[in-house]
């Protein structure tokens, strides 16, 4: 995908190497370009505890879709005693639509190592996972690339840097669907065992893979920490929204001019990424735009000025979720697209819970009628429990997201959903069954 | 120094100990630090590392779960188990949150319910099963109906009766005179017709008297208790009292049966005609169970008129049961009601069922007034006496009435009836005989208690119905004269019944009981049978010493709440209409008092229980999902809107209904049987497979809404390590894995082919086999059982690698032996890459090739 150029005065840091150096090429153009050099700063002379306390100073959090505080995930980890831990980047990218993370690993592999290895040296672990997808095969191949040159130049391995750390990275591709991007779900995967949640607590700082204490991270997140180490917690945290300091990676696809890949500072407000975008395409009138990927919210364009921070997000009724944001016009029926990602989200779920199981699948059923003409008389009210207590009674995101596409249309398309379930029409004239408004008044 | 060395010592001592505490101590768990926790608003101790259920559990809070299992970790899959933590957004589940200290914990608020109904209509929403048979649920005595049908396909009639006589002792008799309520919910009508269940058990039931006639005892449905020496009094041989006589009999208890008439059967004897139940054939042939358990018949014995409750109990009865029935027929509260022609339904029926003619009755014009078994038994014996004219006169409407199948023969046979017309004075000339009876229509108003549309009279629509004899059948109660002399501590109800409790059958005086239409009013046979036989089961564990307050819930003595059904509609099979027995004509019939019904041929009793649809799940009684189900509130009963029009057929149809499952049974395993349309996936079979037992046969399959806890590929557990070690099918919360039912004659051994390896003799897990002395052991593959490499490749690589090592090691043992039996035989079950020395090519092909690592 296209990356965009970001917005002016805004500064660069996950994309800002990328084009400079060759991905798969040698260790000094990476190096040129600056790679290394936050690792080489830290090791040996700069404490784990100062490298957690610099992330804590800068106020990182995740950006796996939470947004949970990085440092205090280290924290945890590196207070259990006495165990071997791990730390694994969480490059697997379950949403098969968004491709931030792949482009930022296919593009910057070695901010990717480097990150997970002050991450590793930061709470004490020796080894270090990079969950990738098994289909991402350049990213894959980049980042071994990448790891290989480090070992060959004595960054990572036994006495990495003579630093007397020890720090082993591998590359692991991973099969599976939406729900492995999970952290308890991922952490089984790479235990090679059936890949299904667990419930947490015990959080993986814990108990995570092969029972040791364990930080999953997202891929964005470790390689924003090296940028953090040269340059300092302060100028990070001066970046952006104040409570979700830095940068981000934005996809915007859908009805738009030119869509693309943008980092931006968290904070802006969707309107103003979405003219990074170029605006929606010239005949297409905005209708919505879905935040979140498969199990984010539908955001209507009165809303448009909601910023794009996960609190803002989830106030609103979307989440951060994979980083993407999908224009939608005139053209799409909204019971109908939410109708699509249910079917999707049910197919995706992994089956071990009971509601996520036949829960998600009952969702998309009421969808399912509702936009074919059949919708009974309780479904808009069984829809509302049956997300309430989805929610409620969740083991894992997947199971407490899935309603969302349905929560959110509910609450802004009322209009729309009304004219489904209880009159059966299409006023878009999507769904085919269904007489749009305008037939159904002339008949 | 000498001061301080002792103290040094006992610090290291006490140091040590500590650490063996601490890593060897199996109680390590108990020395964790206490911790308290307040649950629904009281407080208790639990230990470190305790999950929230668990500490429930150890106190006896009820939390409901379906996956957990208690000897593993919590799975978290079926989301029941969720509480309230004070301060937490979403109810965390309690099997995988370690308490906390101060934690404040609710496990039944409102919205938990909420939560946990919702789980458990969604699993219903995909659970493609049902518990207990929809015949079985509305049979007032729960006969396990699809079990003696089957034993009747099988052509096993003894077996059938046998079964029946679990609940009922007299098949045959029940055969003729049940309104078989079964029949109206067999679930055989969605395919076409309900099955002829009351016919089936009749030709069951009359096999097994026919043999008797050959000798042959009657089965005994449970093996008859040691005697107790305790003696039991039944007042009272109808269905109800013969009924108990025949359980306390079995329960190895002396009864003695009083009779007030000169014969015993009561009701059916003196109440049900000739016609429909032979007395000599059938009633007294089947009664002869009882005496032939050892139940003494003392007959002109009536209570009251020749002895008192106190008379018995003087007499060293430890027990008396008073089962007397309705014999008091009640009056109409109409004008000239005493007039001469007006009749009690059951004095005539005393002498007109037995076929005797009633003095007068010949020629006359009959009016019947009442619409239960008792006046159409008094319709058709008129016709039977001779009458030139009967009517029947009823104040509802013909679906109301309790005899309603049996008015089309009585109208084929002459009489007439109407309906929604109620008396309002008899008429008569000035000899104070009847001359006609005068009526008001009625019409049909609000439904009453019982459901039925009450009638209210209609103002000037009197109408004359001119006759010489009424018969009044407009239901009986319970002659209760006795009660003032020698029966203190007994009494009667506001509505006159004989007050006694309805689960322990007890009245207020100790060591007396009261069951059948004597306490309930005048019922149906099969009612008073089931009431009979549960009244038996209360003396039973009163004799025994028990405390009747505290066996209130026991099994046999509470009524099953049958209400929870899950019913899918079956369209599938193959239409097969019900054989109907087929009856003598009207014109011959009406002149006859015998049976007029021609029973079953083998065959035909054996087609007919053939279309049986086997609606029954084994794990009834022990499953979790229908406990909780009925807990919830998920049933058929709290389903179905009250009278909307609109009802639930089954609990399947909840308010997230959509698609289903349908799956396949799985009977390849000799001894666990799968249905995994009951699954309910939640994984314990799995976890419990894998993790306690190491064979790990079963895992969550697919994804998505099908997924389903299977072996791999759906295959029989033949194809998987399953050891037939029968967790799966004990942890199993649901009938999805049960033991198989087995019976011994299926295993017959040929001795020509055992080569006496006496594996069974290792396998059997319930040490049924034994070696004897004279039992030659097969040193060689005792010693070294040849197991299935295709097996334990499933379980994981580090004990196949394991596994296989021990096989290699063992063949080259054995070869240097010299006992290797046909290398062949055994190669192709190994990896050639791993056998290394040649033999691998050797490999016939004769093993199963399932590593797929060995060259073919």
């Amino acid at each position: 995908m296209k990356i965009l150029s970001s917005p002016r005065g805004k500064p660069s840091i996950l994309l800002a190497r990328a084009g400079r150096y060759e991905p798969a090429g040698p260790l000094a153009q990476a190096e040129k370009a600056g790679a290394w050099a936050a690792w080489k700063k830290t090791a040996p002379d700069v404490s784990p505890q100062a490298v957690i306390r610099l992330v804590s100073d800068a106020r990182l959090r995740g950006r796996g879709g939470a947004g949970y505080p990085a440092a205090d995930k280290w924290r945890a980890a590196a207070s259990v005693e006495g165990q071997a831990r791990y730390v694994i980047a969480n490059g697997f990218e379950a949403d098969p639509g968004a491709q931030v993370d792949r482009l930022l690993m296919e593009q910057d592999p070695h901010a990717v190592v480097e990150g997970l290895v002050l991450a590793a040296y930061a709470i004490g672990a020796s080894h270090g996972y990079i969950a990738v997808h098994e289909r991402m095969g350049e990213a894959r191949q980049r980042l071994s690339a990448a790891v290989r040159a480090a070992e060959e130049a004595g960054y990572i391995g036994t006495n990495a840097l003579d630093s007397g750390f020890d720090i082993h990275v591998e590359v692991v591709p991973l099969p599976g669907g939406l729900v492995v991007g999970e952290e308890t779900t991922l952490i089984r995967a790479i235990e090679n065992k059936r890949a299904q949640p667990d419930q947490r607590p015990p959080y993986p700082a814990h108990d995570g893979v092969w029972g040791r204490p364990t930080v999953v991270n997202n891929v964005e997140t470790l390689s924003l920490v090296p940028w953090i180490v040269n340059n300092g917690a302060a100028a990070f945290a001066a970046i952006g929204d104040d409570d979700f300091p830095g940068t981000t990676l934005v996809q915007l696809s859908g009805s738009l001019k030119r869509p693309g890949i943008v980092e931006v500072p968290l904070g802006m407000s969707i309107r103003r990424l979405l003219a990074l975008a170029g605006g929606p395409v010239d005949d297409a009138e905005l209708k919505a735009v879905l935040v979140g990927g498969p199990a984010g919210g539908f955001l209507p364009p009165h809303e448009l000025d909601t910023l794009y921070t996960p609190t803002a997000l989830a106030a609103a009724g979307a989440i951060w979720g994979s980083g993407t944001v999908v224009a939608i016009d005139e053209r799409t029926c909204i019971v109908d697209m939410a109708t699509t990602l249910l079917r999707y989200l049910s197919d995706e779920s992994c089956g071990k819970t009971i509601p996520c199981r036949i829960g998600v699948r009952r969702l998309y059923e009421i969808g399912r009628r509702a936009t074919s003409g059949l919708a009974r008389p309780v479904d808009a009210e069984v829809l509302g429990q049956l997300a309430a207590d989805l929610r409620d009674a969740a083991l894992c995101g997947l199971e407490r997201l899935a309603p969302n596409p349905f929560m959110s249309g509910m609450r802004y398309f009322e209009e729309e959903f009304d004219q489904h379930f209880a009159h059966g029409n299409c006023p878009a004239g999507v769904c085919e069954t269904l007489p749009t408004k305008a037939q159904a008044v002339s008949a | 120094m000498t001061d301080t060395l002792p103290v040094v010592r006992d610090t290291d001592i006490d140091a040590s100990i500590e650490r063996l505490l601490e890593t060897q101590s199996p109680q390590r768990r108990q020395s964790a630090p206490a911790l308290t926790i307040e649950v629904d608003g009281r407080q208790y101790t639990g230990r470190e590392g305790q999950t929230i259920l668990d500490i429930c559990r150890d106190n006896g809070i009820d939390v409901p779960t379906l996956c957990y299992e208690p000897k593993l970790p919590g799975f978290g899959a079926c989301r029941m188990c969720v509480v309230e933590v004070e301060g937490e957004e979403h109810p965390p589940i309690s099997c995988s949150r370690a308490a906390e200290p101060g934690m404040v914990v609710h496990t039944q608020t409102p919205r938990l319910r909420e939560i946990r109904k919702t789980n458990l209509e969604l699993i219903f929403s995909d659970h493609n099963a049902y518990c207990l048979p929809p015949c079985q649920n509305k049979c007032p005595s729960h006969i396990d109906i699809p079990g003696f049908l089957k034993a009747n396909t099988e052509g096993n009639f003894a077996e059938a009766a046998r079964i029946f006589k679990r609940t009922i002792p007299f098949p045959s008799i029940l055969g003729r005179v049940c309104p078989a309520p079964c029949e109206e919910h067999c679930r055989r009508d969605e395919v076409e017709e309900a099955i002829a269940i009351r016919d089936s058990h009749r030709f069951a039931g009359d096999q097994v008297l026919k043999a008797q006639g050959d000798g042959v005892k009657a089965p005994i449905p449970f093996e008859v208790q040691q005697r107790t020496g305790k003696r039991v009094a039944v007042i009272g041989s109808g269905p109800a009292g013969m009924s108990a006589a025949y359980y306390l009999l079995i329960a190895g208890h002396e009864v003695t049966i009083f009779e007030r008439d000169e014969a015993p059967g009561g009701m059916l004897r003196y109440g049900i005609p000739q016609y429909r139940l032979p007395k000599t054939e059938v009633l007294e042939a089947e009664y002869q169970s009882v005496y032939d358990l050892g139940g003494k018949m003392v007959t002109n014995a009536a209570l009251g008129r020749d002895f008192t409750l106190d008379d018995l109990q003087n007499q060293g009865f430890d027990a008396v049961c008073i089962a007397i029935g309705c014999y008091a027929t009640n009056k109409l509260g109409i004008p000239n009601e005493e007039a001469d022609g007006v009749l009690d339904g059951l004095d005539y029926l005393r002498i007109a069922t037995l076929g005797l003619p009633y003095p007068g009755h010949k020629g006359t014009r009959v009016v019947v007034i009442g619409g239960g078994f008792t006046s159409m038994d008094c319709t058709r014996t008129s016709v039977r006496q001779g009458a030139s004219e009967v009517t029947l006169v009823y104040r509802r409407d013909m679906k109301d009435m309790p005899a309603s199948n049996e008015v089309h023969e009585a109208l084929e046979e002459g009489a007439r009836a109407i309906f929604q017309a109620s008396p309002t004075r008899v008429l008569t000339d000035d000899k104070n005989k009847v001359t006609g009876v005068e009526f008001q229509r009625m019409r049909l108003g609000e439904p009453d208690a019982s459901g039925r549309r009450r009638p209210e009279p209609v103002a000037g629509t009197e109408f004359v119905i001119d006759c010489d004899r009424v018969l009044l059948a407009i239901g009986q109660g319970p002659q209760l004269d006795w009660l003032s002399n020698g029966a203190d501590g007994v009494s009667a109800t506001r509505n006159r019944r004989l007050a006694a409790d309805a689960i322990t059958f007890a009245t207020g005086r100790p060591g007396v009981f009261a069951t059948g239409d004597v306490r309930i009013g005048a019922a149906t046979v099969v009612q008073a049978n089931g009431e009979g036989r549960r009244a038996a089961y209360a003396i039973d564990a009163y004799l025994r010493g028990h405390d009747l307050g505290e066996i209130r819930t026991r099994q046999t003595l509470a009524e099953p709440q049958p209400q929870f059904l899950n019913i899918v509609p079956y369209t599938d099979e193959v239409k097969e209409p019900r054989l109907r027995l087929r009856s003598m004509p009207a014109e011959e019939r009406k002149e006859s008092y015998v049976e007029y019904e021609i029973p079953y041929t083998q065959e035909e009793a054996m087609a007919e229980s053939k279309r049986c649809l086997q609606c029954t799940c084994e794990a009834i009684g022990y499953c979790d999902l229908r406990r909780q189900g009925i807990e919830y509130g998920t049933t058929l009963a709290t389903l179905e809107p009250a009278r909307t029009g609109f009802s639930h057929r089954s609990v399947t149809e909840n308010r997230f209904t959509g698609t289903n499952h349908d799956y396949i049974r799985d009977d390849s395993h000799a001894f666990i049987l799968r249905e995994p349309a009951r699954c309910i996936d939640c994984g314990r079979c799995a976890n419990v497979c894998k993790e306690v037992v190491g064979a790990a046969c079963y895992d969550f399959m697919r994804t998505g809404f099908d997924t389903l806890v299977t072996t791999p590929l759906d295959m029989s557990l033949n194809t998987t390590p399953c050891v037939s070690c029968g967790r799966c099918a004990e942890t199993c919360p649901t009938g999805a894995l049960m033991p198989k039912p087995r019976v011994l004659e299926k295993y017959d051994v040929d001795e020509s082919r055992c080569i006496l390896c006496g594996i069974c003799v290792d396998a059997c897990p319930y040490d049924a086999l034994r070696c004897g002395p004279d039992f030659e052991l097969s040193h060689d593959s005792r010693a070294e059982p040849m197991l299935d490499l295709l097996a334990y490749s499933a379980i994981d690589r580090d004990s196949e690698v394991t596994f296989i090592h021990r096989e290699r090691d063992w063949l080259a043992r054995a070869d240097a032996q010299g006992r290797l039996i046909g290398q062949g035989r055994m190669l192709p079950v190994l990896p050639a890459g791993v056998v290394g020395n040649g033999h691998g090519a050797e490999g016939d092909g004769h093993g199963p090739s399932g590593n797929g690592q060995h060259g073919h």
